[in-house]
């Protein structure tokens, strides 16, 4: 074992498209984002640094484009059989670098999922919004906003809670819906998006799943008014902020799906953020290696290379197996996702995937957590320093950890599939 | 109930002195500090400076450990352990740069050998001088840590030696490169090195910041105590007087287990506003539409772990007091028991607060990760603290000290 690549992966399960795209990837990814990365907290707030990176990625590269249909100039990922482990691929790779630009590369994705993927596909929607993705040269990015002051992550406990808690409204008048409400977190708010995905209710309070609404809302809609960006622990490439709906019009057509459809189109996107988030991490402890690599390797205890005593040697042991098997675990997520239009496959929506897929989450979270800061106890006087960059995957990884309901919800998730809890 | 009356200690005899010290630091933590959060968001370093200077100078913390015949307060015995333990508690409470600042100070006093006529009545004098100053000094400790692949050094208990230490014409000449303090690197008035002699024997060695022939680094960025600017030094033979210089078996190890305790108080103090910040939040917030994040049993759980491992570092940090105190008696505390029991105690401190806070951040979500919240402040100060601490190899060299007391391992 000498590098990276060698942490396994099933073969069976890698897409025909991986080893082209990862290696186009990683060569921009040392050219445009590695030399730079270490400067990216202080440009948390004006992206100088961080937006022509993006450009470069999401524009020039055309990441952005990459899941829409052909037709419109897109790559046709989102109607492959591999998405998800594409989707975990390009995570990784960019996670390996900087978890802030691959969880806001991601999340561009994410409400555009709801209209993209079989069978909740939109064409008139895909009309719409697909040419501001597919010919910009300048990186587009997109935004689900559904995080609520009142209720923090109680939005993505749709399978108990199915948008009760929701303050945020749609009313139809005429053709056209008119929202009202505030959402705060939402990955590339902060003046960042052009386009939101708008999880609200047509009638607060309701447990009805035909209530809740996935609308789409341009940023620039009248009525739509975007705080700056939070400055935050870590994650300086992906920007944090408020969003007020008020009496914001759109076409009535800017609804997903509609009553029901809404709600299960929705609902697919907590197994794509997961498995996006588990390959954030295992991307983030690959570069873990690497730099503990070279640290365990020149520096010494009792005159001896760290890595030659038998006691350092132990926990550096254990922090690569819970690499391995993390990202085993990763790949296995991914491809229970892909396995969901196949005949020996679950839809999205079962209560299965989710709370299998989220138990690998909540499983990664905590290796990926704990193995960056024994990382740094064993830099020692060294582990704090943005030199080493494992104190910066350690403030970022943190944050994963803790989006989407957190490690309770994914708790639950588990609890509510393999023990049939009712009412947690 | 606040703090006071949830994180409960056994009884022991505070002097007015103590309790009113302890209390005026509070007060000042959440009448300056604590409530002023928001506004110190911009220019905070020179603010922290400021600021420091009210408690160092005006409050007098600077001058605790100064012998109170040389113009301090006096703290500077092991009885006086537990007090100081309470004082960096209330510091780090407000701000851990605060308290790491006041900890490598106390260490300094509080390291048994300099208090010793024999072995340096002129340092206690040049010490106390310093530190008695109307002026705010930052000292720096640097300590044993990791050596270089093809290099062999002196060694401490297995941690690398980097600086040297040698006499000549009644002086002495201290030289290492690219050595690393705890802390406040960039602006220490006052260096505490441990040096090897022409024996590899360790020692401390103490140079004023001012000396000629130091060079410091620039600004090193770190993950937390940014208040306290570190940087590397490189000494090319500095001349420092004789008596400067500590070679007295067990200062190193003595040095080693006040850091110990004081810095378990900082991250303890740390930890103790972060159970403030989650009270507040869990007081506060509703989970499924309805019932207080407090009152759900899942996050009760999480937030039962918090304060249990709060309560019990707590604990040990005040029993660990104790034994300091004990240690000047005749009996079985010897100057290697002490270092292994704050060996121990101390990692385990870190440990447990560190673990605290990582748990009580899964509740706060996004909120504990925003700066607005200072959450997230408390969980990279006391990150890099435990990080520093462990020197090198994470837990290892605790875990071979602690082997080497209790099973008489001799060759690890």
């Amino acid at each position: 074992m000498k590098h990276f690549d060698d942490f396994s992966r099933p073969l069976e399960y890698i897409s025909p498209l991986d080893k082209h795209f990862r290696a186009v990837l990683r060569k921009y990814i040392e050219q445009e984002v590695m030399p730079y990365r270490r400067k990216y907290d202080e440009d948390w707030k004006e992206h100088k640094l961080i937006e022509p990176a993006f450009d470069k990625l999401m524009g020039e590269l055309g990441l952005q484009k990459s899941l829409f249909p052909q037709k419109y100039g897109g790559w046709g990922l989102a109607s492959s059989d591999y998405i998800f482990r594409m989707a975990y691929m390009l995570c990784e790779e960019l996670g390996r670098a900087d978890t802030g630009m691959a969880v806001a590369l991601a999340v561009t994705f994410w409400p555009l999922l709801v209209i993209l993927v079989e069978p909740y596909v939109n064409e008139r929607l895909l009309d719409e919004f697909a040419p501001m993705f597919c010919t910009s040269k300048k990186a587009v990015f997109a935004a689900n906003a559904m995080t609520e002051p009142q209720g923090g992550s109680d939005i993505e406990n749709m399978g108990l809670l199915k948008g009760r808690t929701i303050h945020t409204t749609a009313r139809l008048d005429g053709d056209e819906w008119v929202i009202n409400g505030h959402k705060l977190w939402p990955t590339n708010s902060g003046g960042v998006s052009k386009l939101f995905g708008v999880p609200c209710t047509t009638r607060p309070g309701s447990t009805d799943i035909n209530d809740f609404a996935f609308i789409y809302v341009p940023a620039d809609a009248k009525g739509v008014t975007q705080g700056g960006p939070y400055e935050k622990a870590g994650m300086a490439a992906d920007k944090n902020g408020d969003i007020w709906f008020d009496n914001v019009r759109v076409p009535s057509w800017y609804r997903a799906h509609g009553p029901g459809r809404d709600a299960e189109a929705f609902y697919q996107l907590i197994s794509f953020g997961q498995v996006a988030s588990v390959a954030f991490m295992t991307g983030a402890m690959a570069n873990l290696y690497e730099r503990l690599y070279e640290f365990v390797s020149t520096r010494t205890f009792g005159n001896r290379p760290l890595k030659e005593n038998d006691a350092v040697a132990g926990i550096i042991g254990r922090i690569a197996g819970d690499i391995d098997i993390c990202r085993i675990l990763g790949h296995e997520a991914a491809m229970m996702g892909d396995r969901r239009n196949k005949p020996y496959g679950l839809p999205l929506i079962s209560e299965e995937v989710v709370g299998k897929i989220r138990n690998i989450k909540d499983f990664v979270s905590d290796r990926a957590v704990e193995n960056f800061g024994k990382a740094m106890d064993i830099l020692g006087c060294y582990g704090a320093d943005r030199e080493w960059d494992i104190e910066k995957h350690w403030r970022d990884v943190k944050i994963v950890q803790l989006w989407m309901g957190g490690k309770q919800l994914c708790q639950m998730e588990s609890a509510r599939y393999f023990f049939n809890c009712e009412t947690i | 109930m606040g703090i006071d009356e949830l994180f409960i200690v056994p009884g022991r005899s505070r002097d007015d002195e103590s309790k009113s010290v302890a209390t005026l630091v509070r007060q000042w933590a959440d009448r300056e500090i604590i409530a002023k959060r928001l506004e110190y968001h911009q220019g905070y370093p020179a603010l922290f400076r400021e600021k420091m200077k009210d408690l160092a100078l005006s409050i007098g913390l600077q001058r605790m450990a100064v012998p109170a015949d040389l113009g301090g307060f006096g703290w500077n015995t092991p009885e006086r352990a537990s007090d100081l333990l309470d004082v960096l508690i209330e510091a780090g409470r407000a701000d851990a740069s605060f308290g790491v600042l006041l900890a490598m100070n106390y260490a300094l006093f509080s390291s048994a050998p300099v208090s010793g006529p024999s072995d340096g009545g002129s340092l206690i004098k040049v010490l106390s001088e310093t530190f008695s100053s109307d002026e705010l000094v930052m000292p720096a400790i640097v300590l044993p840590g990791p050596g270089h692949a093809g290099q062999t050094t002196a060694l401490f208990k297995s941690r690398s030696i980097l600086a040297r230490v040698r006499s000549a014409g009644g002086d002495s000449f201290v030289h290492g490169s690219r050595l690393r303090p705890l802390a406040a690197g960039h602006d220490a008035g006052l260096f505490c090195i441990v040096c090897a002699d022409g024996n590899d024997q360790p020692g401390l060695a103490f140079v004023a910041g001012d000396a000629g022939g130091i060079v410091r680094s620039g600004p090193i960025v770190t993950t937390g105590l940014n208040a306290c600017t570190n940087a590397e030094i490189t000494l090319d033979d500095v001349k420092i007087p004789s008596e400067h210089v500590i070679d007295s078996p067990g200062a190193v190890e003595s040095l080693y287990s006040r850091l110990g305790l004081l810095l378990g108080g900082v991250s303890l103090g740390a930890g103790l506003n972060f159970f403030e910040i989650l009270q507040n939040w869990c007081g506060s917030r509703v989970i499924k539409g309805s019932s207080l994040l407090k009152e759900n049993p899942l996050c009760a759980s999480v937030l039962a772990d918090v304060a249990e491992e709060l309560s019990l570092t707590n604990l040990l940090l005040h029993d660990l007091a104790g034994l300091m105190a004990q240690s000047q008696q005749s009996g079985p505390m010897d100057e290697t028991a002490l270092f292994t029991y704050a060996g121990m105690i101390g990692s385990r401190s870190q440990q447990a607060v560190m673990r605290a806070i990582n748990r009580g951040l899964e509740l706060m979500g996004s909120a504990g990760y925003a700066k607005e919240w200072h959450a997230e402040k408390h969980w990279r100060d006391v990150k890099t603290i435990q990080s520093l601490m462990c020197g090198v190899a994470a837990e290892t060299p605790v875990k071979m000290d602690t082997a080497r007391f209790f099973f008489s391992c001799s060759q690890v």
